[in-house]
């Protein structure tokens, strides 16, 4: 028993040693950050972050609740469906504002989410309003944001209200003209406390005691509430995580399409440089040596023939002839499997590539093309063989006497279209069986988000506009 | 007999260049140089002055369009020296742009041309001696791409071949013996297609092609 108490006593000393010691600085250091927090400038921001984060959300959550319930109302016509793309679109900005709000006052550095990019057009824009992830989670937090500013305004505004009516106390105390009080006093002191009626030193240094501790309080008392802000913002208003992984996805296919196109283009170019050079070599070989023969042949039947001379002359030369016409086809073969990898007039850009397309059309073709920039190797590959396909798709199934392409750009797009004046009633479930060129162009242009998009009413004109963007 | 043609190669394939080069020499032709660059064939013309030059149109740095630029810029600082376009492909716009001011000394050939010998030496001397050659591929091209449908569907079959023909810079004589039919039939076509075309006849070679093409372009 005696040992227990004993060790007991020394294990308590030694705790009190420990403290004492050990934690002394640190003890001092958090005294030092108590004291000190109420005039820190992080204080203040945060302080600052609440009431203007307050006066946003309310801001927010009217013009969210007013636009959305009207596109809510609205939402069986076409307009509703604009209304709530508008509201999503402004939830956005919203979003902005917040996180504008949070690395001014709070330092918090959230990534700005990808630009809104909408594709070409009204429904374009209708479609990427309303898929916008960015602008629904901001929407996400201008509604959350409403119970936080509320929480903010209860805990922290209460504490330093707090603070400041018992520090002050003393001075009006007892006079009866007691200012309202709302928060934490409420609570902890009783209800007639304030009347007027309680008075005398004690109550006065109790309250004035109890309002040092809550204008130190105060600063902490911000801060959990802004902890809390901080953690909800830092989820809704960084970049979606599903958005950063498309776009990582996005950026790892463009590679692909890019060096993809890249490769074609090199095995065009030894194609060009190697084999077809070769070729041309050895086809003009064959044309030396024909016409050759050719001139002995003539010598040979000048002078006294010998028959069996001409006859295995006309032999040699049948096979050279032969080995001549091989040549020149397989020639013609490879420059068209060449152009089929990569078409090399591409290089020096689309509109001297489409213009040989257009006039190597059987349909005549009128060819409009207003381009400011260049896109990617990789988009005016697909943009040249969409092109190809189509205007070989006019000259076999649509009867036309006129075709027309035009290439033009707008906001980060290139918009073909490729008109003709035939029969009309083209679909692509049934061009796809009958080319599987177009089904394959198709598979291309949506590897890099494109549209295809075909308007073939009976009796024609037919419509295609393929929207590309200007990088895959 | 008259002093051979002088010629300047510029192609950048080992192989075809050395090939062109034995041809050339064969059918008597003066070779003052073989090159593979543009740099290389500006030097060249400058010390040599050849009487024509033969340009792959893709050559060093960029293998794209060097060679038309090239002929460009060669065709204002030397007058009278004929050039000879050679590729792998036709390109409408490179026609364009080659046979923007005159096609006078002009040539635009694809590089399979060179397999049948005698045609091609043929529109070399042509080119060199100031006249037209335009590949087939390149009257087909101009043709599609013409506005000028129903004017070229006024001409019978007959008179869209001299015309092809014509295109492609060929003298009356040439258009005759490749047609198969006399001179004065070939005379005849041409006149009607002028007046069908409602252009006035023109005597040289060269000018009526560029009357021709100048019609079909616009």
């Amino acid at each position: 028993m005696e040992d227990n108490g004993m060790q007991v006593r020394s294990r308590f000393r030694e705790i009190l040693t420990a403290v004492a010691g050990t934690r002394e600085d640190q003890v001092r250091a958090t005294a030092r950050t108590i004291v000190r927090e109420p005039f820190a400038k992080r204080t203040w921001s945060e302080l600052a972050f609440l009431s203007i984060g307050a006066l946003l959300a309310f801001f927010g959550i009217a013009f969210v609740a007013v636009t959305l319930s009207a596109g809510m109302v609205l939402a069986i016509t076409f307009f509703g469906l604009g209304i709530i793309a508008l509201s999503v679109r402004g939830a956005r900005g919203f979003g902005g504002l917040h996180r504008q709000l949070a690395r001014s006052y709070l330092g918090e550095e959230i990534e700005e989410p990808d630009e809104f990019s909408p594709r070409p057009g009204f429904l374009g824009w209708l479609q990427s309003s309303l898929r916008d992830r960015t602008g629904w989670r901001s929407m996400a937090y201008v509604g959350l944001k409403v119970p936080l500013a509320v929480l903010g305004i209860l805990v922290g505004f209460a504490f330093w209200w707090d603070a400041f009516f018992c520090l002050t106390f003393p001075v009006w105390g007892g006079s009866g003209n007691s200012p309202a009080v709302y928060g934490l006093p409420r609570v902890i002191f009783p209800n007639n406390f304030f009347s007027g009626l309680q008075t005398g030193f004690f109550y006065e240094f109790g309250v004035f005691l109890a309002g040092v501790v809550f204008f130190f309080a105060a600063p902490w008392a911000v801060r959990a509430v802004v902890y809390v802000d901080r953690r909800v913002l830092r989820v809704l208003l960084a970049p979606d995580p599903v958005a950063v992984r498309v776009r990582s996805l996005e950026q790892a296919r463009a590679q692909t399409v890019d060096s993809s196109a890249a490769t074609l283009r090199r095995i065009e170019r030894d194609l060009h440089d190697g084999t077809q050079a070769q070729l041309v070599a050895l086809a003009m070989r064959l044309g030396m040596a024909k016409e050759k023969l050719a001139e002995y042949e003539t010598l040979a039947n000048h002078e006294e023939p010998d028959p069996d001379l001409v006859r295995q002359l006309d032999h040699v030369r049948q096979l050279v002839d032969d080995a001549h016409r091989g040549a020149k086809e397989t020639i013609v073969e490879l420059r068209d499997l060449a152009r089929g990898i990569h078409p090399p007039a591409l290089d020096t850009g689309l509109e001297g590539a489409l213009a040989t397309l257009a006039a190597r059309s059987t349909i005549p073709t009128e060819l409009n093309l207003s381009l400011e920039g260049r896109p990617t190797p990789a988009i005016e590959a697909i943009a040249y063989f969409c092109v190809a396909e189509l205007l070989a798709n006019v000259a076999q199934h649509a009867h036309a006497s006129r075709a027309s392409v035009s290439c033009t750009e707008h906001g980060g797009w290139l918009r073909l279209v490729v008109r003709d004046d035939g029969t009309g009633g083209a679909q692509l479930s049934r061009l796809g069986s009958s080319s599987s060129g177009l089904v394959g162009l198709t598979d291309r242009v949506h590897a890099v988000d494109g549209r295809l998009d075909i308007a073939s009413p009976p009796r024609g004109p037919t419509v295609v506009t393929v929207d590309l963007p200007l990088h895959a | 007999m008259t002093a051979p043609l002088r010629v300047v190669i510029a192609e950048d394939s080992a192989v075809l260049r050395d090939g062109l080069v034995q041809l050339l020499v064969d059918r008597g032709f003066a070779i003052t140089g073989a090159v593979g660059d543009p740099e290389s064939l500006r030097r060249s013309i400058e010390r040599d002055r050849p009487d024509v030059a033969v340009v792959d149109i893709r050559m060093p740095p960029t293998f794209t369009d060097e060679g038309l630029r090239v002929a460009i810029e060669l065709r204002r600082l030397h007058e009278g020296l004929g050039i000879l376009l050679f590729s792998q492909y036709i390109e409408t716009r490179y026609a364009a742009d080659l046979l923007a001011d005159d096609a006078a000394g002009i040539g635009y050939l694809l590089k399979d041309r060179v397999a049948d010998v005698s045609d091609f030496v043929e529109a070399l001397v042509r080119v060199a001696n100031g006249g037209t050659a335009l590949d087939p591929e390149v009257v087909t091209q101009l043709l599609g791409a013409s506005r000028r449908t129903d004017s070229i569907s006024v001409l019978s079959a007959r008179e869209r071949e001299v015309l092809s023909l014509m295109a492609e810079g060929r003298s009356n004589a040439a258009i005759a013996r490749a047609l198969v039919i006399s001179d004065g039939a070939v005379e005849k076509h041409v006149a009607n297609i002028f007046t069908k075309f409602d252009l006035p006849v023109s005597q040289s070679d060269h000018r009526r092609v560029l009357a021709v093409l100048r019609f079909l372009d616009s």
